[in-house]
């Protein structure tokens, strides 16, 4: 592995099931995540609103399935640039920036086309 | 000419009460299955002490999980009426939020059966000039540890006011 080297991307499309169990599950009470007329006609969105940590996860989990979970994560930064939505097909991929040792430096995207709505870096340790 | 008052200043020194989740099993697993793993090691203490851990595993953004209860298992009057937490709104002439970048930086391992503590500040707060006027940068930091005192996690969140 080598800067440069690209994580195969993995497209993750989060279904009603997927927000109401991640609402659910982190006690997350925000509407927009599961109000359609909520979020449609009082805050105008097109519809309900897939979380930012559901895409964190994501992200995480595209480099687990293609370095193994014992890819540990260390740090990461992220940031949303543009929002994701019921029934959008994410594409969350990456690139590695910076092998030293143990550790990896990546960074990371997902696109639903070629619009970016999560954008971040992370560190991973594999074990030796 | 700056937008954040000596008030506002006053304001980021509040304290904010600590909270302490007992993680269950059934917590970790719930959320694994809601973010679509299937790993054992999420779900089946069996195979998670196979591997060396005391009890199942949580996956990387369960600290996430922790502070969200701490946010919204309060009385229902201290939810906003879109459900979300309480605002906690720096007193500053803005009407907008917006978030901004998340960093995290993990620790120890949580496992079922830990017991997290997870503490709130504001940690930083500037203003810079935007194309659409004066923007005020909020950074709250999450530290979280365990029973032991060990680190778990140190999350900073920074929210955008304009």
């Amino acid at each position: 592995m080598t800067p440069g080297t690209e994580i195969p991307v993995v497209t993750r499309t989060p279904d009603a099931i997927d927000l109401f169990t991640f609402s659910a599950s982190s006690w997350l009470i925000h509407r927009i995540h599961y109000d359609v007329p909520f979020t449609t006609e009082h805050d105008g969105h097109p519809g309900l609103l897939v979380h930012g940590p559901l895409q964190g996860a994501y992200m995480v989990q595209a480099v687990h399935r293609w370095l193994g979970r014992k890819a540990r994560l260390r740090t990461i930064t992220y940031r949303h640039l543009a929002p994701a939505y019921l029934g959008d097909a994410l594409d969350c991929g990456g690139t590695v920036t910076e092998v030293e040792g143990s550790r990896i430096a990546m960074e990371l995207w997902i696109r639903k086309g070629d619009t970016v709505t999560t954008t971040g870096t992370a560190t991973f340790e594999v074990a030796e | 000419m700056g937008v954040i008052t000596e008030e506002a200043r006053e304001w980021a020194q509040r304290e904010y009460p600590s909270y302490t989740m007992a993680v269950g099993r059934t917590d970790i697993q719930k959320y694994a299955h809601a973010i679509g793993e299937s790993d054992p090691v999420y779900f089946d203490a069996d195979a998670a002490r196979a591997e060396g851990y005391a009890d199942i595993v949580a996956p990387p953004f369960f600290p996430y999980v922790i502070r969200m209860h701490a946010a919204h298992v309060v009385g229902r009057d201290r939810l906003e009426p879109d459900g979300s937490a309480s605002a906690d709104v720096p007193p500053l002439p803005t009407t907008r939020a917006m978030a901004g970048e998340i960093t995290i930086d993990l620790g120890e391992q949580v496992v079922a059966g830990d017991e997290i503590t997870v503490a709130k500040r504001i940690v930083d707060m500037y203003e810079k000039e935007g194309r659409s006027g004066t923007l005020v940068f909020v950074t709250q930091e999450f530290t979280f540890t365990n029973q032991r005192g060990e680190l778990v996690a140190r999350e900073r969140f920074t929210r955008i006011y304009r």
